[in-house]
């Protein structure tokens, strides 16, 4: 019975206008985005073994660049927002990531707001929009045709009936997501300049899992909404209504109240935090400068210069860390209140498991900083014990490691509340499809 | 026809769209008010209190400028948030821009919520929603059939039923606008002069513009498709195309059309244009000295100097030409992304307000300008203008058995009366400016508008009524 049920449902999708519109666009925007987006990352990738080749670090200055992840071809993120380069020295900690050219990124905002294309914006807006409008005439319409009527003096049970409505709908959408993730997977993988390695497939496989989460959740939304009124014209209305808000206007405001809520100090309280700084150690880095510029410095002298200039740079570094933790505080708060959205969860996982998201920002800097750390430690040394530092070399930097497991282990909470939407959905439409009045 | 225009409106005035409509129109421009008072009042203070310091700092070495906060950046931000508030000015015209505000970078990236993004995607929206059933509705009621059967022409009923779209908009376009600006009014009526407002009721008349557009978009599909919900349909993908696919598409496709150079392509060039234009040349000089082919000490540091000074103006083209490459692909994305109507909206409207690229390169002429004022002070005090870069140079050589130091000539501190600095102050461009630069996107929103009418005009001829 069931199976009937889905085999007519699902050939009643196939056929239908608006699934075929959705599926060509959705094909047409992903081998268009992700073949750009692909090459993008080529190309980003290839400055940064350039980079690492042609700009090394000297004695005094490390220079740091941070390659570019290759999911950000499928969840752009803040992968190409966020710069490449940073620089540290014992005068100065690893301040935060510009371009080659040294200048901060996004000095020229091309247009105010708008991200790019890539695969998860299309399954976030295209697809979703696709699922709202396959769901809403669902029951709706049967029941404004009388065929509901019909159906259910057969002997089918209501339950099975929505079950049937929400698995054949579950299908028609799952189909053309899958369509467009192994379409962007095929460009990745056959782009002669990309090598996927077996954890990347796994995320790949995880990015599938959750977008259809997302889109289930829409799907369930348009099945309640359609199981609560007695017009397709009418649950298509509020439906659309409900995406707009979910999907455009309150990810937005959360955003909004997350500014007012965990205001960051301003710029003129920094500014007084680092003159403070400057103020407590001018008196040592004066001394310091007047023993190295002698004409023989010892080594004491320039232990002392080391050390003065230092012990300045942490302080100022630990200004510069408060205000980026208060930052990041201030994101995670965005990230919170934007909960009740499953477009902005959606986004927080696919740049998780894509490691475009802030977070991957801030453990590349963390372990910029302990690099750093271990370079003044070394430049002491240096002064103390000449044999000793001769003998140790500072370690390469690599770009901070996490396996699928881990990323997918970070954002269960976020998973979590989508399973949970798409429950609660799906049970408002089933208590309201037995309780609704056929006649 | 007033009476089907006065029928339509109340039946769109009672429909469940216009409601949402209203209340999310008025929450999100009372937001937008809210929001502008809280942030306008931040970014003046600060201006003051670097204003005061402007005005004081008068050096021939180095100035800082500072932009003068946008007062309208509520009807348009254009990205002016992340721009940089502050430049620096050196003798011989080179202008540096301060960091870019990247307070706020960890955020999830979202549009701000300014009149542009409302009207531009929510107004556009609901334009749809009222109007995808004007025609193809009736149709299906059968009522459309009743009504061209009394003496009234298509032409006259499509006229009507467009009038009606718009006027039932205007009414929560005009209470939002009327809402932000009172609040706005409320908390900073020193904002509210003839010249804000003129500007402010410009992007609202360039508001109606656009929306009309989406109207007739609506009605030309109602009476090309007898079922609504196919309309609906095709109209909303039409507005994912409009408001989303060709704005998030044009950033990705702009930046691969233009032609500017790469980052690290510009990056790699540096050290050998610098080795090249700098280090060759003085190399050449010093050993031109070591070989006794300068005459005295200050021939070879003459000699020295114009190699540097002809060194820093090519850093500083090098500079400038990065700039500029930069800028190109920032307009090839927009202009790329003028396909679609809302950008036509968003750069027409930040035109008028002068925020945006736009207001920056306005506000760069001038600085250009005072550079002028500014070396022709230096001329006058020092004798001379030493055109510097934000780098320096030296080099250590052995002249007549003397190890002496070539530094790059750095400009100089005039030490003595400097009360007729000429102080540099930033006007604010004149409403014909600001609609000379949104004429283009505006005639743009006129075209489509025309086009659109037309095409909606044969349509509804041709439709068969039955």
């Amino acid at each position: 019975m069931l199976k009937t049920i889905i085999k007519r449902e699902i050939l009643e999708y196939l056929k239908s206008a608006k699934f075929l519109v959705g599926l060509l666009i959705a094909i047409v925007l992903t081998a268009a985005s992700t073949s750009l987006n692909v090459q993008d990352h080529a190309t980003r990738h290839q400055d940064y073994l350039d980079a690492k080749k042609e700009f090394k670090s000297n004695g005094f200055v490390i220079v740091l660049f941070r390659e570019p992840q290759i999911l950000s071809a499928f969840a752009r993120g803040k992968d190409r927002d966020v710069g490449s380069r940073t620089e540290m020295s014992v005068m100065n900690a690893p301040g935060p990531l510009t371009g080659y050219m040294g200048d901060e990124p996004g000095r020229s905002p091309a247009f105010a707001g708008f991200s790019a294309v890539d695969l998860a914006f299309i399954i976030r807006v295209i697809l979703s929009l696709m699922a709202v409008f396959l769901a809403y005439t669902s029951v709706s319409e049967e029941k404004a045709n009388g065929t509901l009527k019909l159906a259910l003096s057969n002997a089918v049970p209501r339950d099975k009936l929505l079950l049937g409505k929400l698995l054949s709908g579950l299908a028609a959408v799952v189909g053309p997501l899958a369509v467009v993730v192994l379409l962007s997977s095929a460009i990745l993988v056959l782009h002669p300049g990309v090598s996927l390695s077996a954890d990347d497939l796994v995320r790949i496989f995880l990015m599938f899992v959750v977008s259809v989460l997302y889109l289930s959740i829409f799907y369930a939304l348009g099945l309640f909404v359609s199981v609560k009124t007695d017009r397709p014209a009418v649950s298509l209305m509020i439906l659309l209504q409900a995406w707009v808000f979910l999907v455009v206007i309150y990810p937005n405001l959360s955003v909004i109240l997350s500014e007012r809520i965990a205001p960051l100090p301003s710029e003129e309280v920094l500014a007084r935090q680092k003159d403070a700084v400057s103020e407590r150690h001018i008196a040592d880095i004066k001394k310091a400068n007047e023993g190295i510029h002698q004409v023989s410095p010892t080594r004491e002298d320039r232990l002392r210069f080391n050390d003065a200039w230092s012990a300045e740079a942490a302080d100022f570094d630990q200004v510069e860390g408060e205000f980026s933790r208060r930052q990041t505080a201030q994101m995670r708060l965005a990230d919170g209140l934007s909960a009740l959205s499953p477009a902005a969860l959606y986004d927080q996982i696919m740049g998780r498991l894509a490691r475009t998201d802030i977070r991957e920002y801030d453990r590349f800097m963390e372990d910029a900083h302990r690099l750093w750390l271990k370079h003044i430690e070394r430049a002491r040394l240096r002064y103390r014990d000449e044999d000793a530092y001769k003998r140790t070399s500072l370690p390469d930097f690599s770009q901070p490691s996490e396996s699928a497991g881990e990323s997918a282990a970070s954002v269960w909470p976020q998973v979590i509340i989508l399973v949970l939407c798409g429950l609660v959905f799906f049970a408002l439409a089933y208590t309201g499809f037995l309780r609704k009045d056929l006649r | 026809m007033k009476t089907i225009i006065r029928r339509e409106f109340l039946e769109h005035a009672q429909s469940l769209q216009f409601m949402v409509l209203l209340v999310l129109s008025l929450a999100l421009f009372a937001g937008n008010g809210l929001i502008f008072v809280e942030s306008y009042g931040v970014h003046m203070d600060s201006y003051q209190k670097n204003l005061a310091f402007m005005n004081s700092w008068k050096s021939t070495v180095r100035l800082e400028l500072f932009r003068l906060p946008n007062s309208l950046v509520f009807v348009a931000e254009g990205g002016d948030n992340k721009r940089p508030s502050e430049y620096y000015l050196l003798p011989g015209g080179q202008v540096t821009a301060g960091s870019p505000n990247l307070r706020a970078f960890k955020l999830p990236p979202v549009p701000p919520l300014d009149w542009s993004f409302i009207i531009g995607v929510l107004f556009s929206l609901y334009a749809i929603l009222l109007g995808y059933s004007s025609i193809s509705g009736e149709r299906e009621q059968g009522t459309l059939r009743l009504v061209l059967s009394n003496s009234l022409g298509r032409a006259k009923l499509l006229a009507a039923k467009y009038i009606s779209i718009l006027l039932v908009l205007l009414v929560p376009l005009l209470a939002g606008a009327l809402l932000s600006l009172t609040i706005i009014a409320g908390f900073l009526p020193q904002l509210l002069t003839l010249a804000n407002v003129s500007r402010a009721g410009l992007v609202f008349i360039i508001a109606l513009a656009y929306i009309s557009l989406f109207a007739l978009l609506s009605l030309l599909f109602s009476a090309l498709i007898p079922r609504s919900a196919l309309v609906l349909l095709v109209l909303l993908a039409i507005w994912v195309v409009f408001s989303v696919i060709i704005p998030s598409s044009s950033v990705i496709i702009g930046e691969k059309l233009a032609a500017a150079p790469r980052e690290i392509q510009t990056a790699r060039m540096f050290e050998p244009m610098v080795d090249k234009e700098i280090s060759a040349k003085i190399e050449e000089i010093v050993k031109r000295g070591e070989r006794g082919g300068f005459k005295t000490e200050e021939d070879m540091r003459a000699a020295a100097d114009r190699a540097f000074e002809e060194g820093q103006v090519k850093v500083n083209q090098f500079y400038g030409d990065f700039r500029r490459a930069q800028r190109q692909r920032l307009e090839a994305v927009r202009d790329l992304s003028r396909l679609s109507p809302a950008a036509l909206f968003q750069y027409a409207a930040e035109g008028v307000v002068r925020s945006g690229p736009g207001g920056e390169d306005q506000f760069l002429q001038q600085v250009g300008d005072y550079s002028r004022v500014y070396d022709a002070y230096i001329l006058k005090k020092l004798g001379k203008v030493v055109p510097a870069s934000n780098f320096s140079f030296g080099e250590s050589v052995t002249f007549n058995g003397k190890k002496i130091s070539l530094d790059s000539p750095e400009p100089r501190e005039y030490e003595g009366d400097k009360s007729d600095f000429p102080v540099f102050s930033e006007r604010q461009a004149s409403i014909g400016a600001g609609l000379k630069s949104a004429l283009g996107d505006l005639l743009g929103l006129v075209l489509w508008n025309i086009i659109l009418a037309g095409l909606a005009f044969s349509a509804f001829l041709r439709t068969d009524v039955r």
